[in-house]
């Protein structure tokens, strides 16, 4: 055991004067003179022994007074006069613009837009447009605005969309369908959103491309729903059409509009009596009763009743078509 | 029109078979002479299942409807090595007397389906009614239709396809008789009729040759 030990010391001993500290560089001749006189020393401040120089102080002008009284400043709010238009119901449109931020025809084409991705999935998308430099006013709190509006009707994202400014946006969910899709998710939609707003540097163009992917993120988190239909169908989009009346439209889909209301009775009693008709029809069918010309046939070969001799047919092989397997040799060509 | 034993041609209102002298007596020799009683549904080989077996009434009461005039029915059964099923089936129509198959419908009226599971073999017949509407190729699709049916053992399948089609060829027949009814008629015109067409034309060709001789 001593002897172990001992072993076990001189070992140590050895392995420390191993270890010690390498040399350091020194300086050859005049080689530091040089150097110094060229003005730099590359590493020269770490190998001195000299205290390091202290760092002056960058003197730099402070703020000025109206730069301090900016920064305190607050976004204006939406002005009094359209907050009823934007929180004092439920939203008759999935676009909601009363301040009138788009131009119409970018507006007629969001909306179509959104229609179009209500009447494609479960989960309509709602969308409050709002000024950039604007604020939602304190006393209108977004999660009581969205309990009191979306708890009913379809499940619905709605998202707060700051026009030029798409990183200002939030999303929220119904609460019918907040459970099922985790907040991570709807970050991830809000962020991948404003990341493709940012391609585009027109406004309206940022929003369009903010609502395509949203729509997107909106049909995925419609698949995490599990796709089960909602109670009321299109009970938005039917609201939605409504408003769609508001708006100006061209000639033509009026004169459509029109022509459709005019015919709409006779269209209406002219398919229930094609339908009436062809029910009608598929019942005679059904019940249609065929005959044969009676005609004298001679009888033949003895047979008081038949002697109309049919096919035979053999289904021994499952290779050979039935054509194949057709029997037509005489019975005495058989064997026995 | 073919003979049941020789499956050569046969003309209209042949006495026997000119080709090998068959008649019906030929066939109750192997047969038996006798009446035979049995149902619209015989099914001696039992390749039907209870519910199969009603499916299949139901068919063969639809085609009824349908066909006021007519009836099918079918018979399974092992007819051994050496029967023919062309000839059973020919005798079975001639004397079996159907139970269940209303009394105004003749044997005439009928079409007769046999299926031999043991041979693997299917025959149909059919009466004298629609002996000038359909030809042994109509019967052959019917049997076609059942066929891959009939391979894999699915017998109840088979029967119901070929009973569709049947009832499509019957159909299409019978559109076909009200439309050009005198081609039908020729089929099943009595041998003297043409005989008398046939002396007229001789006649003629005899009156021509004896102007000849005169001249």
């Amino acid at each position: 055991m001593k002897a172990l030990l001992l072993a076990t010391s001189l070992l140590g001993v050895l392995t420390a004067a191993a270890y010690e500290d390498p040399f350091l560089p020194e300086w050859i001749g005049k080689e530091r003179e040089r150097l110094e006189d060229a003005g730099w020393i590359a590493g020269g401040i770490l190998l001195s022994d000299e205290p390091l120089p202290e760092d002056g102080a960058l003197e730099l002008e402070g703020p000025t007074a109206d730069e301090l009284v900016g920064d305190s400043q607050l976004p204006p709010e939406i002005p009094e006069k359209f907050l009823s238009a934007y929180f004092a119901e439920r939203p008759k449109a999935f676009l909601i613009d009363p301040q009138g931020l788009l131009s119409p025809q970018d507006f007629r084409d969001r909306l179509k837009f959104l229609n179009d991705h209500s009447n494609d999935t479960a989960v309509d998308l709602y969308v409050y447009l709002i000024g950039g430099k604007q604020d939602i006013p304190g006393q209108v709190r977004e999660e009581e605005l969205i309990e009191r509006f979306f708890s009913e009707g379809r499940p619905a994202a709605i998202v707060f969309y700051y026009f030029g400014v798409p990183q200002r946006s939030e999303v929220y969910l119904s609460p019918s369908v907040t459970d099922a899709v985790p907040p991570a998710e709807q970050q991830r939609a809000l962020a991948s959103s404003v990341m493709q707003a940012f391609e585009k540097l027109d406004p309206a163009e940022q929003l369009e491309a903010f609502l395509v992917q949203m729509s997107i993120r909106v049909y995925w988190m419609e698949r995490m729903l599990g796709g089960k239909p909602s109670e009321q169908p299109f009970a938005a989009a039917t609201i939605v059409k409504k408003s769609a009346k508001e708006l100006p439209r061209s000639a033509s889909m009026v004169l459509v509009q029109a022509k459709f209301t005019k015919y709409r009775l006779p269209a209406g009693i002219g398919l229930a009596a094609m339908a009436m008709g062809a029910l009608v029809h598929y019942a005679r069918q059904r019940h249609q009763k065929t005959y044969f010309p009676v005609l004298e046939v001679e009888p033949r070969l003895g047979g008081t009743h038949a002697a109309g001799i049919g096919a035979v047919i053999s289904f021994a092989s499952v290779t050979l078509p039935p054509a194949a397997q057709r029997d037509q040799v005489p019975e005495y060509l058989r064997r026995a | 029109m073919k003979c049941p034993r020789c499956v050569q041609r046969i003309h209209r209102a042949a006495v026997a078979c000119p080709h090998c002298g068959f008649t019906l007596a030929d066939a109750d020799l192997r047969f038996g002479a006798a009446e035979v009683r049995m149902s619209q549904l015989t099914d001696r080989a039992g390749i039907l299942r209870r519910g199969e077996r009603e499916r299949i009434g139901k068919a063969l009461e639809r085609v009824t409807l349908h066909f006021p005039q007519i009836f099918v029915a079918i018979y399974t059964g092992a007819l051994g090595e050496v029967a023919n099923i062309r000839q059973f089936g020919f005798w079975l129509l001639n004397r079996s007397a159907f139970e269940d198959v209303p009394v105004h419908l003749p044997n005439e009226a009928g079409i007769l389906i046999t299926i031999d599971p043991e041979s693997k073999a299917a025959g149909m017949i059919f009466g004298y009614l629609l002996d000038p509407f359909l030809e042994e190729v109509d019967t052959f699709e019917c049997l076609s239709r059942a066929h891959a049916y009939w391979l894999e053992g699915q017998y109840a399948e088979g029967l119901m396809r070929l009973l569709r089609h049947l009832e499509k060829i019957l159909k299409k027949r019978s559109r076909q008789a009200r439309r050009d009814p005198e081609s039908f008629e020729k089929k099943v015109m009595p041998a003297q009729k043409l005989g008398h067409r046939v002396q007229i034309l001789r006649g003629g060709n005899r009156q021509e040759a004896a102007v000849e001789v005169q001249k």
